[in-house]
């Protein structure tokens, strides 16, 4: 009886720490992000109680909807150009012999650099005046095609999600390598056998097991594309003329940019919200297994 | 025969290696531009050329970067509030996932739920709540409101990479301790502890890089110039020193150069951290 007691206050000294942290650092801002939300907090104080916020966004901010189809276009934009990419390189230098380390670890320096360098690195690259873009088509005698890669609304968004592409590549590179070293060499000499080619092997044997990552991996490039916000933040803020919002630059830019800080918390709910949706309707999309091996 | 099938194959793959080495160094050569002018003079930066040799290297901008940007007091604060939060993370996590993996109790069911949905819940979503917090309790402004949120938000895939280890791994050692009378805590810090030393090394690696380079949180939470971390070093050279161009350049470079030097030492151990909470799902 004695030895049981003890037992259950070592598995409570256990959790504690871990519990402590997730209540206080996630559930509790949750729950004071929801209550705020409801209110008119200006940062000091506020004197309403009512659903206004939500009304507000659900109805007549169209800003916030531009935002999230701005999250929901990068995460296509992951799922469409950049895994693609990243699945066939990935293929690509598992035959490249002696070459095969070095690439893998060249193509994952990218990621492996803080994101407000690198952000702030496509900033001067995307300069009007100094960029290297705008430099290298007057070099190849396309001037005219020179833009103000950031400062235009049209094409804002498209140079970020070019630049979060290429931030996040050497990852997605590196997830589908590790899958593939993952598969049994024994498959790819037992294929060979059998008469297949390296074509052959790739298509019918590496990307039918390379399933269950693949279908990992697409959850969560188009949660990486709610969640995206450093990127932004440091490129544009969400500019010009929020062309390039996110659900979290623009809950920044709402409370701290306009003052509206309880504006900014329902977007913060609704952000929270929103990610979950996506990741169980994205699991259960993607829910058909393939063999185990 | 033999010979020509073997040419072929030798022709193939250098075809391979120069195609994928061509897509490389294009998706490389910002960083080569950025290094290159780091070092030219903020005068050079208007003409046309695509790269320029340095004549004579401004290794000034260096220096600039150096104290403009504050790099060696801002890098000391990164330091220690990585620390922390490493030390914290592994310990804390690794209690946790013990429980959740090992012990057969009814709070399991839950335990695990929450850390799932933790898993799900952004960052960012906490930092205007965090922010009116921090205020009421006077933390704002100080280590911990770095410290605190970034450890809570490396729990839940420190947790789901640790379970993955402690499910892989036998339970005889553990079975033979309880036997000899050690304490749940004891299996944990003197059992679990010294076997999961790799698995240990990736949540480092892995809470070592968020923590590294979060900076939202830091510039929202942070004034005082005794607590302001790295990135603030850069974010000088954007306002204050913006058309110090150089030094700007070779701020980036000095705060990118760390990262590339240590991933090279360290390239498997990274990948291993990188990969593990996600192939596994």
């Amino acid at each position: 009886m004695n030895k049981l007691w003890m037992e259950k206050r070592n598995i409570a000294v256990l959790i504690a720490p871990g519990l402590l942290f997730i209540i206080g650092m996630v559930l509790l801002p949750t729950a004071v992000a929801l209550y705020l939300s409801f209110t008119n907090y200006d940062g000091v104080d506020y004197n309403l109680f009512n659903l206004s916020n939500y009304k507000e966004i659900f109805l007549h901010d169209s800003i916030f909807w531009d935002a999230l189809r701005n999250s929901i276009l990068l995460g296509i934009a992951f799922v469409v150009l950049q895994h693609p990419i990243a699945v066939l390189m990935a293929i690509l230098t598992t035959h490249a012999g002696k070459w095969e380390r070095p690439l893998r670890i060249l193509i994952f320096i990218p990621s492996i650099i803080s994101t407000f360098v690198t952000s702030q690195m496509w900033v001067s690259l995307l300069n009007v005046q100094f960029g290297l873009l705008n430099r290298m088509l007057t070099a190849v005698g396309l001037s005219s095609w020179k833009q103000d890669w950031l400062g235009n609304p049209d094409i804002a968004i498209y140079s970020i999600i070019f630049v979060a592409m290429w931030q996040g590549f050497g990852y997605a590179y590196l997830l589908y390598y590790a899958g593939i070293k993952g598969i049994p060499s024994e498959l790819y000499e037992a294929a060979i056998v059998d008469g297949a080619n390296k074509w052959r092997y790739g298509r019918s044997i590496i990307l039918p097991l390379l399933m269950p990552v693949i279908r990992i991996n697409f959850v969560l490039a188009i949660v990486a594309g709610f969640k995206q916000m450093e990127t932004v933040f440091l490129m544009t803020g969400g500019g010009p003329s929020n062309s390039t919002q996110f659900l979290g630059t623009y809950l920044y830019s709402r409370a701290f940019r306009d003052g509206l800080f309880g504006y900014g918390n329902a977007i913060s709910i609704l952000f929270i919200v929103f990610c979950l949706v996506v990741t169980l309707i994205m699991n259960r999309l993607l829910k058909k297994d393939v063999g185990e091996f | 025969m033999v010979a020509s099938m073997f040419n072929a194959g030798v022709l193939r793959r250098t075809i391979l290696v120069l195609g994928l080495l061509i897509i490389v160094v294009l998706q490389l050569f910002p960083l080569v531009w950025l290094v290159n002018f780091s070092l030219l003079k903020s005068g050079d930066f208007f003409g046309s050329d695509v790269l320029k040799w340095p004549n004579p290297f401004q290794w000034v901008n260096y220096k600039n970067a150096f104290t403009l940007g504050h790099v060696p007091a801002y890098l000391l604060n990164s330091a220690i509030v990585a620390a922390i939060v490493i030390v914290v993370t592994v310990i804390v996590s690794l209690m946790l996932s013990y429980v959740i993996a090992r012990i057969q109790w009814k709070g399991n069911v839950v335990l695990s739920g929450l850390v799932m949905v933790c898993l799900i819940v952004p960052i960012y979503s906490t930092l205007l709540p965090n922010f009116f917090i921090f205020q009421k309790i006077n933390l704002i402004d100080n280590y911990l409101s770095l410290i605190l949120p970034n450890i809570a938000f490396l729990i839940p895939i420190s947790v789901f990479i640790f379970i993955g280890f402690l499910q892989t791994t036998p339970r005889a050692i553990e079975e033979a301790a309880v036997i000899d009378g050690l304490s749940l805590l004891g299996i944990v810090f003197r059992i679990i502890m010294p076997i999961s030393k790799p698995v240990i090394a990736s949540v480092g690696v892995l809470a070592f890089l968020n923590t590294w380079n979060e900076f939202i949180m830091a510039i929202t939470y942070i004034s005082s110039d005794k607590y302001k971390t790295l990135p603030f070093s850069l974010i000088q050279f954007t306002g204050q020193y913006a058309s110090n161009y150089g030094a700007q350049f070779a701020v980036m470079t000095l705060i990118a150069l760390p990262s590339v030097v240590l991933y090279m030492l360290f390239t498997d151990q990274i990948t291993n951290s990188l990969t593990a909470g996600a192939v596994k799902g």
